[in-house]
């Protein structure tokens, strides 16, 4: 036994050695890790996230996450310059309707990938087929449902042919998530490319290409020299993202001044906490996101599908709610005003958008009306309390959604009016039971695909919706589909707000809050740009 | 597996073979991971296919049902369970255990990536267990029975019945967000990791990549960044270590050959540190063992806390995504390592200690 013993002791002493000096270096260190990530002017910006990429195939993906790397690395037909969510040409000269169903767009000349390939007219055929052929469930494809076919006379000529004509909405489509123009000697045409060999074929064509990629970790951008496009060269050397799971250590981290961008997605109290920290400034810029409730008409309160259906009972139940809710006192407790009351379904600053909801519901001025909410429900004869099942999501929308949906039970209740069973479930399942019937009302929230009001009605409002809450009101529809191929800028703002106020009567959904786009940057940073297009670019920043 | 068999008996047999016994152990019990890890892979494959098939699991809701069926029609997850099941296994031994729905990468490339930052993390919570378990047994085996022993002993159960995520989360308030002294998480800081991709075949691990760049800073930093998660991690191990080694040294300081040397003259601190102590420290290695089961299971705590992202975190993210292929390569492959292990310490366990036999 002795014969062993030595041989159990070194073991034992190399462990010890190894976790004593593992402590020393740890300790001599302690500035040493510090210093690692202390910033200076020559190294790359880092700017944090809690966003997740699906993919960075466009293919493949149809997320803010991977649409944020989409936005640096990939050149786009069509695109906003900073501080306009209004589209005009980026690596093309001119684009237009040359006929009620076409669009051609002319490429700039001598257009290339970072890798050396030419970037031709039949790249931006490939790209477009590609999306529509391979139609991942994760995809954008469903953006492209208006486009009949692509035709490339020349290697600087496109023309889209359109299934419906004047389709106002295309020009914004093509600087959409379905839009980055991707290299077809490197791409599928018929699979999701892993994102590995789109980094080693260096395939891109935007304001950056990336270094190294670690998905969901790390990612390091240069500036692309061969980026031509109307957005101009990058104002830093380069840019790494840094990915984190937990918003509160992206809190931490920004705060410490060890990264110096933090975009998407802190909390409101996160953000309230930042600002008094005179290390870093809260940026903040136009929103696109929009939360509000849904109702399913057949199974709400006294919905077409329940024991008592009863439309005007159950339009009563949906007006009375709308009475009672302080979408301030939401914005204001709950979200430290990081987002503002929204009484449409069109958000503020988008051509078109009207406050149908205010003078309608409450006191009219915005704010809530108990009496009024009473009222409604004597008058369509409902006994109360009714009792609503309220559903919501608690890791989709941000940390905050229990809060503010505690508000509104609290708000709904306060009357005596409601008896409300909120309850809560996991994203996957609550996306698979919201669209079979199994909610009731539930909450929804909305980032746009592209800034246009349309992507506002569209797809909450036509036949066959991605809410699939059993709406339908055949001039709305017929209103929405007028619009959308509306050449006339003034005729087609009027049919966009007459929209809304239909809807509003009908409340097909409730509309509560409308976001603000936040990042927080150091006190040094410059050039963080946040505006209508709700696209963050990190060429514009700099030291 | 192992039996403990009279002294006298393998004094007795020659040493020739008493080596032909060992290597026979060996290979029997390196044969028995086959069947192991088969009866894992096939537990594993049909629990996972209680809740359906993975594309339903990943995609139901998002498709219409005519494109969900022509998808899994595609994977081939409308054939016989029992074709999916052999064809599965199949790609298990060639090492091709499927790509991820949600985000088209393979399997088998996410578990070379986050296996490595998992075993890491386990390696540095061993550290921590020993550094703290092994002195912290001894002490409170030489204060037996004395206010110092009944603190340590304590301490012990506290450290193994925590749960890890609160110990997490206390370690992270303290020594991260209020004293400021260690990274609230991660493995490194954002400008070590940019660095380390400029290795070529960085091996994952970063301790050894941080010392492959050759930077003082860098390897401090990755130690820096492991004190907290190793630290939460390394607690519970370091609890059942604690009581480990002070019931073998008690146990010990009462055998005869310590009474012996105690009658000799020799003092209670040798007696302890030289006599009673090794001998008390072999069944810490057959711990070892179990407690890697122990620790990989901790790891998805741990990882989620810190965003260390090894494997837990990445089960921890497809499981919520529902992403049962991945989830399914990566319980796999866990119980694989498990397997593996405890086939390791079995033979480390026979090769100190002739008292142990099979």
């Amino acid at each position: 036994m002795s014969l062993h013993h030595p041989r159990r002791g070194r073991l034992v002493l190399a462990i010890g050695a190894i976790g004593a000096s593992a402590v020393v270096l740890a300790g001599c260190a302690g500035g040493g890790g510090g210093n690692a990530t202390g910033g200076n002017s020559s190294a790359p910006l880092i700017v944090g996230t809690t966003d997740k990429i699906t993919s960075i195939d466009p293919a493949g993906s149809y997320d803010n996450g991977s649409f944020a790397v989409m936005n640096q690395v990939y050149p786009f037909l069509l695109n906003s310059k900073y501080g306009t969510a209004d589209v005009t040409p980026d690596i093309a000269t001119s684009a237009e309707f040359t006929s009620p169903t076409e669009y051609t767009v002319k490429l700039k000349s001598g257009l290339k990938f970072a890798n050396g390939h030419d970037l031709t007219s039949s790249d931006v055929k490939f790209s477009f087929d590609r999306v529509i052929k391979i139609n991942d469930p994760n995809g954008p494809a469903s953006l492209l449902g208006n486009l009949a076919s692509i035709a490339t006379p020349d290697a600087t000529t496109v023309v889209f042919t359109l299934k419906n004509p004047n389709d106002q909405v295309w020009p914004q489509i093509l600087s959409s998530p379905a839009a980055p123009i991707v290299d077809e000697q490197v791409f599928s045409a018929d699979k999701v490319t892993p994102d590995d060999d789109i980094v080693k074929g260096d395939a891109f064509a935007g304001q950056y290409k990336i270094t190294s990629y670690k998905v969901n970790e790390l990612i390091n951008y240069v500036p692309n020299t061969d980026y031509k496009g109307e957005l101009g060269a990058a104002d830093n050397k380069g840019i790494t993202v840094k990915y984190y799971a937990d918003a509160s250590n992206l809190k931490l981290d920004v705060g410490n001044g060890d990264i110096d961008v933090a975009y998407r997605s802190l909390s409101a109290t996160d953000v309230a906490d930042l600002s008094k920290n005179s290390k870093v400034q809260v940026v903040s810029g136009p929103g696109g996101e929009i939360r509000y409730i849904v109702f399913n008409f057949n199974t709400m309160p006294f919905g077409a599908k329940t024991a008592n259906a009863d439309p005007a009972k159950a339009l009563a139940v949906r007006q009375a709610m709308a009475d009672l809710v302080d979408r301030d006192k939401i914005a204001s407790d709950v979200y430290k005003n990081t987002y503002t009351p929204l009484y449409s379904y069109v958000p503020k600053g988008l051509t078109g958008a009207n406050e149908a909801l205010k003078g309608l519901y409450g006191d009219g001025k915005g704010g809530p009306d108990a009496d009024k909410a009473k009222k409604t429900l004597a008058d369509a004869g409902i006994t109360t309390p009714v009792e609503l099942n309220l559903q919501y999501n608690g890791d989709h929308y941000g940390p905050s959604s229990g809060d503010e949906y505690a508000a509104v039970k609290s708000q709904l209740e306060a009357g005596g009016l409601f008896k409300v069973n909120l309850a809560q479930t996991e994203w996957v399942q609550y996306s698979k039971d919201r669209t079979a019937d199994t909610y009731p009302m539930y909450q929804l929230g909305w980032f746009p695909d592209y800034s246009d009001a349309d992507n506002y009605l569209s797809p909450f409002f036509s036949k066959d919706n991605f809410l699939v809450n059993h709406y339908d009101n055949a001039d709305v529809q017929s209103l929405i589909s007028k619009q959308a191929t509306e050449t006339d800028a003034s005729a087609r703002a009027d049919e966009i707000g007459q929209i809304q106020d239909l809807v509003a009567k009908d409340l097909s959904t409730l509309p509560l809050l409308q976001g603000t786009q936040v990042a927080i940057v150091g006190k040094d940073v410059k050039g963080t740009t946040l505006d209508g297009s709700f696209k963050f670019r990190y060429a514009p920043l700099h030291k | 597996m192992t039996t403990a068999v009279d002294t006298a008996d393998i004094a007795a047999k020659p040493l020739t073979a008493q080596r032909g016994g060992l290597w026979r152990f060996i290979l029997i019990r390196l044969l028995l991971i086959i069947p192991t890890v088969f009866i894992l892979v096939t537990v594993v494959f049909f629990l996972m296919r209680l809740t359906g098939d993975p594309i339903t699991a990943a995609l139901g809701g998002r498709l219409p049902p005519d494109q969900l069926k022509e998808r899994i029609h595609e994977a081939g997850y409308d054939r016989p369970l029992i074709v999916q099941y052999l064809d599965y296994l199949g790609g298990v031994f060639r090492g091709d255990f499927g790509t991820t729905l949600t985000d088209h990468r393979p399997v088998s490339t996410i578990l070379l990536q986050y296996g490595a930052a998992t075993l890491e993390l386990a390696f540095y919570a061993l550290i921590v267990a020993f550094i703290i378990g092994i002195p912290l047994g001894l002490i409170a085996a030489y204060k037996r029975d004395r206010w110092q022993d009944a603190i340590l002993r304590i301490g012990a159960i506290l450290g193994y019945a925590t749960p890890i995520f609160f110990v997490a989360i206390l370690l992270k308030l303290v020594f991260a967000v209020n004293l400021g002294w260690l990274p609230v998480a991660g493995r490194a800081s954002t400008r070590t990791e940019l660095a380390m991709t400029t290795l070529q075949n960085p091996t994952g691990i970063y301790l050894i990549d941080a010392f492959r760049l050759g930077d003082p800073d860098a390897v401090g930093d990755v130690l820096w960044h492991a004190v907290l998660p190793g630290l939460a991690l390394g607690i519970l191990t370091a609890g059942i270590f604690l009581r480990l080694v002070r019931t073998n040294v008690i146990g010990t300081l009462g055998a005869q050959y310590v009474t012996s040397a105690r009658s000799r003259g020799v003092g209670e601190y040798r007696l302890v540190t030289k006599h009673a102590y090794r001998p008390a420290l072999i069944p810490i290695v057959t711990l070892m063992g179990l407690q890697i089961a122990a620790l990989l299971a901790g790891a998805v705590l741990t990882e989620t806390s810190f965003e260390w992202k090894g494997l837990g975190f990445m089960l921890a993210d497809y499981l919520k995504a529902r992403d049962f292929v991945a989830v399914q390569g990566i319980v796999i492959m866990i119980a694989v390592v498990v397997a593996v292990v405890n086939f390791i310490v079995d033979v480390i366990a026979v090769l100190i200690d002739p008292r142990v036999r099979y």
